[in-house]
């Protein structure tokens, strides 16, 4: 009797503990109960993060995923959007040409609202070596990518926008994904298979038990408190950040920091992948993504204290300017929004300390068996393209150490948005020109896929425009408030575009900004309006010239001048 | 064509000089793109409000804590006082009431309830002098479904001024058909709309949700080409009434502009809308003898002086290419740097070297060409180098005091 009330107060005296947990935690947890302990608790949002959660709650594990910003924070999302055939690799890495090919048609089928099959040429330029094209083609089909040589004039009907010098042509199964609906895709069904996501939680140690990683301790940004969460393993998917978390657990890896840096342009230039047919060099790809394009990269090596620092340098715009127009010479007069770079977390293998021989493939460490280590995995290297492999491998070496039986089913269930539709009932009536969605919807519809069916549509101000450039609505802007983890503006536009527009938040992130003050207050949201009115401004910098300055001046007048608005406290704006 | 003074540039500072010119009986024509700056001006014009780190209370202090090349300085501070106060004569005569003094600088709020600083303040707006508004319990109106305008931070900003507030919606018939397009809800739209009957409707809606407060806010969408709206909805609301900007594109702006230029019209000029310069013809002296348009081909525009007024970076007056900064028409030189990495402050909000970039000018504003002035040309506005409008809170009174000096000075010659 006695024990049973000491039973029952002990589970109060939990509840409470848990009620409190929540409360102090509720902003960023969105009504998320954490769990004590976790079978795996997975390091870094990025798409491999998030692939990774998604496939370990699917096997039935217990999975917390945890990012110490947002989804797509790092190198997710600051690369090309360019789901690759493989082709670029064919010739020198065939290992890599066959991962994408192989990845790019799974992806068309489990992620159809993240991809556009646009369909991709290799063009070769006056100035390049037409001798390649046979070798490039001979390298494809053997690493099983659809590649066909064809005639020039062609490929400039395929895609008025290339270069029509071009003395070659030949397609290939390219595709443009958009890397952040992906990773929220992601993510999206982790939690509907039962896991648990943090986001702006940073690791600040791995909890210890001797040689064994036993969970995280982990601080909420902008706080100082510090909780234990227990695992049984920990996967560290941090890109090049898991060169810091390895290093918590007394764990070195040999990372370099690749930098590139990519421009984008104002308009759709393409609408075909236009790849240039040569060895791998700088800004030799134009993917068209939603309503822009974008031309990359550059690459260069960074020291690794450098990697939370990277400003796109003005040599850097005008390699890609300069080489980008041989592509695409409409890039001359085509207004550039903004620049970016993101770093690449390539691996040196263990066997090779100098660094010389970098691999792009995955790297999967047991850090049991590479470092005495128990209770740890890493998994880095690769690519966007093979995010969704990258996350195979780290469960199931997962699966293989908590002696969990599990298949893998990633390759085979489409990810949230990407369901199959069942086709529409033949209409009883003759109404041959109903509208079933309007062009905001189909937008949303476009970027959610079939989840966009969530989206309340059903008052009169739903349907109202806060983005005109990318036509997000407040339905959809509410929708991502409230179930997409938006802690603030930048989050807003990873999910939905809003601000990646013409006008670079201009005229949009106020609007967006009130709207999130109903749920974060008007201090909160005022302070996070100027912290992303900075961030545009951080892209808009390097290439600030002509009409991207215009727009520029523009916003610092509104902004500035017309509302007051001024720093505030925190800035956000690198999150 | 003939004219005594042709101007580059139908924003504020070309109107200005423009209609100061047409009333000393010059016979002036303007060429304006179109839209200019003055569309997206909230309603307020700054003289100075920021100098040397200082918050100024009154701007003309602070005109010696300026730099030499600045164009107040130029001018000096008497002149300059003295053009700031013979503005609002020019402004009434076109329709526009302004309230404000250049002695000392009035509070207005912003469209997120931040408190700024100004010279002149349209009369659509609430100003005041001191710590707190003349008011204790207002309400701020919205209509359903307009996004550009904020309430809930009004409400902050006017609270933190112990102002208490109170926030409705109110639905008009005439506005909600915009909604059926679903960018139409928009300060200009609305601003077509609300007249005649429309604005009886509006008043009966406020008037519904006023109750106690002895003021009432709203978003300034009253008026596109003229003052007698927000008078009329003024005499059938109760108490007093107030509009707060909403982000751009601003009505009071574009009626500013619409206002000044029927003025400039009535008083003889001639306003070619919708053209722009697309080059200079100079003579042998290295003076301007015509400007050639994009519409009126061969017919040039000629005349004895011509004001260049065509604006910054903002409105293209001044070029910035990738590693350039340049002014087009007449390829005069600049005040600025072609190395682009020294443009720009990596924060947005702190000083940006950009917006300093602009024509040199001699102390005369005729700007320098190849180091040399050129004679009958003046240079007005934001196009002028050496100034910092949006540090230094100046933007509109530079436009609009060197248009009258250069007006003056063409006159006095």
């Amino acid at each position: 009797m006695v024990f049973l009330k000491f039973f029952e107060r002990r589970q109060l005296v939990i509840q409470i503990f848990l009620c409190n947990f929540e409360a102090q935690n509720t902003i960023m947890l969105n009504n998320t109960q954490l769990l004590k302990e976790y079978d795996v608790v997975i390091i870094g949002a990025g798409a491999t993060g998030a692939g990774t959660a998604r496939d370990c709650a699917m096997r039935g594990l217990r999975t917390l995923l945890v990012e110490r910003f947002d989804f797509t924070a790092g190198a997710t999302g600051r690369n090309h959007g360019l789901l690759h055939s493989g082709a670029r690799y064919a010739v020198t890495d065939r290992e890599s040409a066959t991962e994408c090919i192989e990845e790019n048609m799974i992806l068309r089928r489990i992620a159809r609202h993240c991809v556009e099959p646009t369909g991709g040429l290799f063009v070769t330029l006056p100035e390049d070596d037409l001798g390649y094209q046979s070798t490039f083609i001979d390298a494809c089909r053997a690493a099983g990518i659809d590649a066909r040589a064809i005639d020039p004039a062609e490929a400039l009907r395929m895609e008025p926008s290339v270069n029509p010098a071009i003395t070659g042509a030949v397609t290939v199964p390219d595709g443009a994904v958009d890397p952040f609906r992906l990773t929220t895709a992601n993510v999206v069904d982790a939690k509907l298979h039962g896991a648990d996501v943090l986001t702006y939680h940073c690791v600040e140690e791995l909890i210890k038990e001797g040689d064994r990683v036993r969970g995280v301790r982990l601080r909420r940004q902008g706080s100082q408190e510090l909780f234990d969460i227990r695992s049984r393993l920990v996967i560290n998917a941090g890109g090049i950040w898991g060169h810091g978390i390895a290093a918590m657990a007394g764990i070195n890896i040999n990372m370099f920091p690749a930098k590139g840096a990519l421009l984008i342009f104002g308009h759709r230039v393409n609408n075909v992948v236009i790849n240039r047919c040569r060895k791998p060099a700088d800004a030799d790809i134009l993917v068209p993504g939603d309503t822009i394009s974008l031309i990359g990269t550059t690459s260069s090596r960074v020291p690794y204290d450098a990697v939370d620092r990277m400003d796109v340098t003005q040599e850097e715009v005008d390699i890609l300017l300069r080489e980008g127009m041989k592509i695409a010479p409409a890039l001359a007069y085509t207004r550039i929004l903004r620049a970016y770079s993101g770093v690449r977390p390539l691996i040196a293998s263990d066997d090779d300390p100098s660094g010389r021989s970098i691999s792009r493939g995955i790297v999967c460490f047991d850090h049991a068996a590479r470092d005495s280590v128990e209770g740890m995995i890493t998994i880095s290297g690769g690519k966007l393209m093979t995010y969704r492999l990258m996350a195979e491998q780290a469960a199931d070496m997962a699966c293989r150490k908590l002696g969990v039986e599990a298949a893998c089913r990633t390759a085979e269930l489409p990810l949230p948005g990407s369901e199959e539709e069942p086709k529409p009932e033949k209409k009883r009536f003759r109404k041959s020109h109903i509208i079933e969605l309007s062009t905001n919807q189909l937008a949303a519809k476009g970027r959610h896929g079939t989840l966009s069916g969530d989206i309340d549509f059903s008052r009169d101000s739903d349907d109202a425009l806060v983005c005109e450039c990318e036509r997000v609505t407040a339905a959809e802007t509410d929708y991502a408030i409230n179930r997409l983890e938006v802690n603030n503006l930048v989050n807003l536009r990873r999910r939905t575009r809003l601000g990646m527009g013409t006008c670079q938040g201009s005229i949009c992130a106020c609007r967006a900004s009130a709207m999130l003050a109903r749920s974060f207050g008007n201090d909160v949201a005022l302070a996070d309006l100027a912290s992303f009115i900075n961030e545009r401004w951080k892209g808009m910098r390097p290439v600030g010239w002509g009409q991207t300055l215009v727009e520029a001046n523009f916003s610092a007048w509104i902004y500035q001048g017309v509302c007051g608005l001024a720093p505030g406290k925190t800035d956000t704006s690198a999150l | 064509m003939k004219f005594d003074v042709v101007i580059t540039g139908g924003g504020l500072s070309g109107l200005v000089a423009g209609t100061a010119l047409a009333k000393a009986r010059r016979k002036v024509a303007i060429i304006s793109s179109g839209q200019s700056a003055l569309h997206f001006c909230s309603g307020s014009f700054g003289l100075l409000g920021k100098a040397g780190g200082k918050t100024l209370e009154s701007p003309l202090a602070g005109i010696e804590l300026l730099p030499p090349t600045h164009p107040y300085r130029k001018m000096g501070a008497e002149a300059t006082g003295a053009y700031a106060d013979a503005a609002p004569l020019l402004f009434a005569e076109a329709g526009i009431t302004l309230k404000g003094t250049s002695r000392a600088n009035h509070r207005h709020l912003s469209p997120l309830g931040k408190l700024r600083s100004s010279w002149l303040t349209m009369g659509d707006f609430m100003t005041f002098s001191g710590e707190r508004p003349p008011m204790k319990d207002c309400v701020i109106v919205n209509f359903e479904g307009f996004l550009d305008f904020y309430p809930s931070y009004l409400a902050d900003g006017l609270g933190a001024l112990g102002v208490r507030c109170r926030t409705a919606s109110v639905k008009i018939e005439a506005v909600e058909r915009l909604r059926r397009s679903s960018g139409e809800m928009r300060a200009a739209s609305v601003a077509r709309l609300l007249r005649g009957e429309a604005l009886e409707e509006l008043a009966i809606e406020i008037n519904k949700v006023c109750g106690d407060a002895d003021t009432v806010f709203i978003p300034a969408v009253i008026g596109f080409d003229s003052e007698e709206h927000l008078q009329r909805l003024r005499r059938m609301v109760g108490v007093p009434l107030y509009c707060v900007p909403v982000t751009p594109m601003s009505v009071t702006g574009h009626r500013a502009q619409q206002l000044l230029r029927h003025r400039f019209g009535q008083l003889g000029g001639t306003y070619l809308l919708g053209d722009s310069a697309v080059a200079a013809h100079m003579n042998a002296d290295g003076s301007v003898r015509a400007i050639e348009t994009a519409s009126l081909c061969d017919d040039y525009l000629e005349a004895d002086r011509f004001i260049l007024a065509g604006g910054g970076i903002f409105s293209r007056g001044i070029v910035a290419a990738p590693h350039k900064i340049y002014e087009p028409l007449f390829g005069l030189d600049v005040q600025a740097t072609d190395d682009r990495d020294r443009w720009f402050d990596a924060d947005f909000f702190a000083r940006q070297p950009y917006m300093s970039f602009g024509v040199a000018t001699d102390a005369a504003f005729h700007p320098l060409r190849g180091g040399s002035a050129v004679e009958n040309l003046y240079a007005a506005g934001a196009v002028l180098g050496g100034a910092d409008p949006l540090t230094e809170e100046s933007g509109a009174g530079i436009a609009i005091t060197t248009a009258l000096h250069v007006a003056d000075l063409i006159i006095n010659s």
